[in-house]
């Protein structure tokens, strides 16, 4: 295949699977999926390679989505699968590490033949158990756990899984709906894959993932043979909710010959007795996207181009989550996942990495019964710190980094549910100094109208230290959070007074270069 | 006596004029268009189509209507007055938290175009609306005067307020206008209740920050138009084009500016909704590609898709995100970064890629011969024959041949691939990027793209509409006539008319008719009022109703036309049918036993579609495929007979591969596809049923 054929047909998957994120988002029920895009889609190959993925979600989705495909796979007999057949599962170690996120998968059938898969990952509402937050104490206390399975078989619903389903959460209505929205999103690329053969007269997009996948890998381990070789460290220290104290600790190898790099996470802290432990696929999409994201964010993110990444975990770590450890709130300690690879990658490409930024995005969850007495349960929402500094551009504020969700508008929230927010603005001067400075962090308050006591499920984080600066730039400030003006450390789901107000600080980003 | 009615287009590069008669007989031009006071080229243009029909100003008699980019240059150029915003306390920085969200995933060095109305200059009162619509604190009109002290330290003249929830009761917005009323008449005040009521606080803020930018810079414009117009003894008020595709008076205009936005490419989806009527084509295209951009739009049922948001300014690689987003309604535009001057390159994967860099008009590709030293669109139409070294801008500007055909050696040879190969490449590829954006917006509004027609206009539209047809596999080409200043045309072809939201929240089971029909009411005065200084009679009013709806707890909403006014029967059954009908159209399932919600009321007040219409009809000797000229199509070099657009008569069937030349733009037809001109005076290309496809 020539440049130019492999660029038109290549234009044409990218359009399918942006065709299928948009459907998803639009038709979603749950405000995370729409207003904050935290979803995944991604197509495959007949061998469950990924070979495109939309533009939207976030790179724990997405990453963690290509790794679902092929365990959901392995888990079936795809010789038996049927037209109509939908595969689904939770299961933390085979998706995106925790029950939350739910992923479903399509085969997509030309004639008798399964010529690839269409996949989405999305962040539900509610999957019962406990709710938004770090406090279950094994993963069983953290909700519905669905083991791979069918949802669909021949187009008919699994009645039995649907039924339990429905009983086990508290959003039934929101989960159904967005359950649809997934299977709907994989029945439209299924028609536009076989749309896109039969206008090119393709049997199948076996030789076009190849070409594609090969020519991703190539070009990666290009980049990385410009480097120069040699084992690189870094280390990001950071304190999760009930005060504990997070290490995350890097060797970054570069193998310049072979072209490929090995991220070793020896030193890092062991599991946490708190959910936040991270699964290794979770761990491993947000490594690779640090080096992606720094080496060429060009180049398309597929199995060819995540290959030459490897990762080493030690046995005992809490970014090598096993069973039966709690995994609720794994964004917590998953989104610094980047942080100490950036900091060992600034000395080998300086000019594109960016200073530690306030990381996790803070997740909120309310609960109660509003003015009339109808229980409700927020979806989650979340709110982010400051970006940490680039190179030769101040850090942005008030943005999500490392993740792509958005946050919900408080317009939509007040809307949903009875809060009403006292105040969401810049925290001036909590992004570190430095030649660039770090990004600003937010001022967020709320409170509840409904006179009632509430539910209060927050997953804050750096309420101690701030993000470091980078190469002589001065750090961020640490976030607060207040509950009616005390500082609150143990943030466990709690149960509010009605006149409970909620004040939080989240934290700027470090700043890079020393100031003059 | 002949009624004469006349149209002028400003756009970022030419002012077209178009002078029409009722006789069928029209005249058009194009001047340069004059950045430092736009209203210099406006009247050249005026004075050179007036001139050409020997006619006085006073002659013409009908409307005269303006499409016009006065608002998108104020924007992107940022030299207007400064202006201040005024929010609810707790949240003064709506503008730079935006929605929180990296617009790209990968890219850590993505940028956001900087706040239109800086921090400074943005002022807080302690108020509060809630959700429900209830007041929690009212304005403080103490705090407002103090506000209006600093506004007049600082010569503020205008001011954007927008309030938390102000979607749902805008009285505390209403407050703070009554007092600067009162207070500072001279300052205007543009509240977000009145030109963006619905929900989402970011985009609410932005909309109202951009129209309180612009007042300043439309208010004298069209003021000075206006009255221009009037010391020429013109006979009519201007109207002006909106985004939403209607015309309304100048005067109202010039109070939301960020209604006119889109103004000149609306025009030219009207257009396109005109030719849909005419050829009796429901359904169909239009495809504009000029010099950077190439924008498409989708005809439904004669009537041009409308969005409510849009997105103006996008600063960093052309990327969705990095600009400003609007909620008004507008024409729903698929704009794609591929124009004439997009530059070509070979990317780390070996493939080839075409944009979104472009090298503009200067220095323009290679064979502008300006400077130019990277492979452009254009280019490769030239290295590929399609487009005449001497033959451009009907001979007035000779091409640099060599240069690109050297640019092309250069680009082949990183792809492996000989010079003509390199430049097929190009022009497929540019192709195949717009038939994928128009693919990918087609299924996001849930219609099937498969077999509707293209319409093609713009410089570069007619040389790449055949290829983009085959892409979209649709049978049909249209090229309209007057194609060079179509947009213009189209503000003649287009009604008056104002689209009104209103978001009144309500599941279906539990609407308060009684407040619907105030809600619709209060808009059908404004749209009357809009139409009244439109000049349009009022017995050719016409109002149309549309709810948008959705599942409750979705956050996205469907559309739903209503075939009357819904208060007349209040069946809200009749709603939820039509919605679950809708629904399953475009997601392919139903959500029994789910409740419904309605989330907009919208209103379209619309005056009679005018019936005009134009042709050309001057015949010359010569041009009738005699000539012919190699062009390499797919690789082999083929000799393609060249017509003359204008030698073509009505009993002509000329077969592809042709090209057809105008001096404005040139016409490539492939094989397998049939031209012959329509009594419009378009010419239609369509594809042979028995044809071979496009591989």
């Amino acid at each position: 295949m020539d440049g130019v054929e492999l660029q038109i047909l290549w234009s044409n998957l990218i359009g399918i699977v942006s065709e299928q994120a948009r459907a998803l988002q639009r038709i979603a029920f749950s405000p995370i999926v729409r207003e904050a895009g935290d979803l995944a889609n991604g197509l495959f190959d007949e061998k469950a390679r990924m070979v495109a993925q939309a533009v939207t979600g976030t790179p724990g989705h997405i990453n963690s989505l290509a790794a679902a495909a092929s365990n959901l796979l392995e888990n079936c007999d795809t010789d038996k699968l049927e037209p109509g057949d939908v595969l689904i599962t939770n299961d933390p170690w085979m998706s995106a590490g925790h029950f939350f996120d739910i992923t479903v998968l399509s085969p997509i059938f030309r004639g008798e033949r399964i010529i690839g898969y269409a996949g989405s990952t999305i962040h539900h509402s509610d999957i019962g158990g406990y709710g938004i937050g770090s406090g279950a104490r094994d993963i069983h206390e953290e909700g519905l756990w669905i083991p791979p399975m069918k949802l669909y078989e021949k187009g008919k619903p699994n009645e039995t899984l649907f039924q339990i389903i429905k009983r086990n959460v508290r959003t039934p209505d929101a989960l159904m709906g967005d359950l649809g929205a997934q299977v709907s999103s994989g029945m439209i690329a299924s028609d536009r894959l076989n749309a896109l053969c039969d206008r090119y007269g393709l049997d199948d997009i076996s030789t076009l993932s190849e070409e594609i996948i090969t020519r991703s890998e190539k070009a990666t381990r290009d980049v990385i043979r410009k480097l120069p070789g040699g084992t690189y460290h870094g280390t990001s220290t950071f304190d999760v909710p009930g005060g504990e104290e997070i290490v995350l600790k890097t060797a970054v190898t570069i193998d310049a010959e072979n072209g490929d790099i090995e991220i070793d996470f020896a030193g890092s802290s062991r599991p946490s007795s708190m959910g936040i432990n991270v699964v290794p696929a979770y761990t491993h999409a947000y490594a690779t996207f640090a080096v992606r994201s720094s080496l060429n964010p060009d180049l398309p993110n597929n199995a060819g181009s995540l290959a030459p990444i490897r990762l080493k975990l030690p046995d005992e770590c809490v970014v090598n989550a096993k069973y039966p450890s709690p995994v609720n709130a794994r964004h917590v300690v998953g989104m610094y996942v980047p942080f100490p690879i950036l900091k060992a990658l600034a000395q080998v490409v300086p000019d594109k990495v960016v200073a530690e930024g306030s990381g996790a995005v803070w997740t909120i969850q309310i609960q109660g019964k509003d003015k009339d007495g109808t229980p409700f349960t927020s979806s989650m929402f979340n709110y982010s710190g400051g970006m940490g500094a680039r190179a030769g551009k101040p850090g942005i504020s008030a943005v999500c980094y490392p993740t792509g969700v958005s946050a919900v508008p408080v317009e939509v929230l007040e809307a949903s549910y009875p809060i009403a927010f006292t105040c969401k603005e810049l925290a001036h001067d909590t992004g570190g100094k430095g030649k660039q400075p770090g990004g600003d962090g937010q001022r967020i308050g709320y409170r509840m109208r409904t006179g009632r006591n509430w539910l209060l499920n927050t997953i804050p984080s750096r309420l101690k230290s701030g993000p470091e600066g980078l190469l002589g730039g001065e750090g961020g400030a640490a976030g607060v959070f207040h509950i009616n003006g005390e500082p609150v450390s143990d943030t466990r789901k709690r149960e509010m007074q009605p006149d409970d107000e909620v004040f939080m600080i989240t934290p700027g980003g470090g700043g890079y270069g020393a100031t003059k | 006596m002949t009624r004469y009615s006349l149209a002028i287009d400003i756009g970022g590069t030419f002012t077209d004029a178009v002078l029409l008669g009722d006789d069928g007989k029209s005249y058009v031009d194009k001047t340069l268009t004059t950045h430092n006071n736009l209203l210099e080229g406006f009247f050249r243009g005026v004075d050179l189509v007036t001139e050409r029909a020997g006619i006085a100003p006073h002659e013409v008699d009908d409307v005269v209507v303006h499409a016009t980019t006065v608002v998108t240059n104020a924007l992107i150029e940022r030299k207007g007055p400064p202006v201040a915003l005024i929010l609810t306390e707790g949240f003064r920085d709506l503008l730079y938290i935006r929605e929180e969200h990296r617009y790209d995933m990968y890219d850590p060095q993505i940028e956001f175009a900087e706040p239109l109305i800086p921090s400074e200059r943005t002022f807080t009162l302690s108020e509060r609306t809630y959700a429900d619509g209830e007041v929690g604190l009212e304005v403080n009109r103490e705090e407002v005067l103090k506000i209006i002290e600093q506004c007049r330290e600082k010569d503020i003249k205008s001011v954007a307020v927008c309030f938390l929830n102000s979607y749902r009761n805008g009285s505390n917005e209403q407050a703070v206008s009554e007092i600067f009323a009162q207070e500072a008449p001279e300052i205007y005040v543009s509240l977000s209740s009145v030109i963006a009521p619905q929900m989402r606080e970011y985009l609410r803020a932005s909309t109202v920050a951009i129209n309180a930018y612009t007042v300043p810079i439309t208010r004298p414009y069209l003021t000075a138009l206006i009255d221009e117009l009037k010391a020429r003894n013109f006979r009519q008020q201007p109207l002006i084009m909106l985004s939403n595709g209607g015309v309304i008076g100048a005067e109202r205009a010039s109070n939301m500016p960020v209604r006119m936005i889109e103004s000149g490419p609306a025009a030219g989806a009207l257009v396109a909704c005109y030719f849909s009527r005419i050829f009796d084509i429901p359904d169909l295209i239009s495809f504009d590609m000029g010099g950077t951009t190439a924008k498409a739009c989708m005809v439904q049922d004669h009537e041009p898709l409308v969005t409510g948001t849009f997105e103006v300014d996008r600063r960093y690689r052309f990327k969705p995100g990095s600009g400003m987003p609007i909620t008004v309604p507008s024409i729903d535009m698929i704009e794609i970064g591929a124009g004439g001057g997009s530059i070509a390159s070979v990317n780390d994967l070996g493939l080839l890629k075409i944009g979104p860099e472009s090298a503009g008009s200067m220095p323009g590709p290679v064979c502008y011969g300006r400077g130019g030293t990277d492979p452009c669109v254009t280019d490769a139409d030239l290295v590929l024959g399609i487009l005449a070294a001497d033959r451009f801008l009907g001979g007035d500007m000779q091409l640099d041949l060599e240069g690109a055909q050297i640019a092309y050696d250069k680009l082949g040879e990183k792809l492996g691939l000989s010079r003509e190969q390199a430049a097929w490449g190009v022009f497929e590829v540019v192709c195949e990027q717009m038939a994928a954006a128009t693919r990918t917006h087609a299924t996001e509004r849930g219609i099937d793209y498969r077999g509707q027609p293209l319409l093609a206009f713009g410089g570069a539209g007619p040389v790449h509409a055949c290829m983009v047809g085959e892409l979209t596999e649709s049978p049909k080409v249209i090229y309209p006539p007057l194609a060079s200043v179509l947009s213009a045309f189209g503000t003649l072809v287009t009604p008056a008319q104002i689209d009104l939201v209103r978001s009144h929240v309500s599941t279906l089971g539990d609407l308060d008719w009684s407040s619907v029909e105030t809600v619709l009411e209060s808009m059908i005065e404004e749209g009357s009022a809009a139409l009244s200084e439109a000049g349009i009679r009022k017995e050719d009013y016409t109002f149309t109703h549309a709810v948008e709806m959705r599942y409750l707890g979705q956050q996205s909403e469907v559309r739903i036309e209503l075939p009357e006014n819904p208060c007349d029967n209040r069946d809200a059954e009749a709603i939820r049918s039509l919605f679950e009908t809708e629904y399953e159209r475009q997601y392919g399932l139903r959500l029994d036993g789910m409740q419904i919600e309605i989330v907009n009321w919208l209103v379209t007040a619309a005056g009679r579609q005018p019936d005009r219409s134009a042709s050309n009809t001057d015949m010359q000797d010569g041009g009738r495929g005699e000539e012919t000229r190699p062009v390499h199509i797919r690789g082999i070099a083929t000799e393609v007979p060249v017509w003359r657009r204008d030698a073509i008569t009505d009993s002509d069937t000329i077969e592809g591969p042709v090209i057809i030349e105008e001096r404005e733009t040139t016409i490539f037809v492939l094989e397998d596809w049939v031209v012959h001109r329509h009594e419009s005076g378009s010419l239609v290309a369509e594809k042979r049923t028995s044809g071979k496809g496009a591989n």
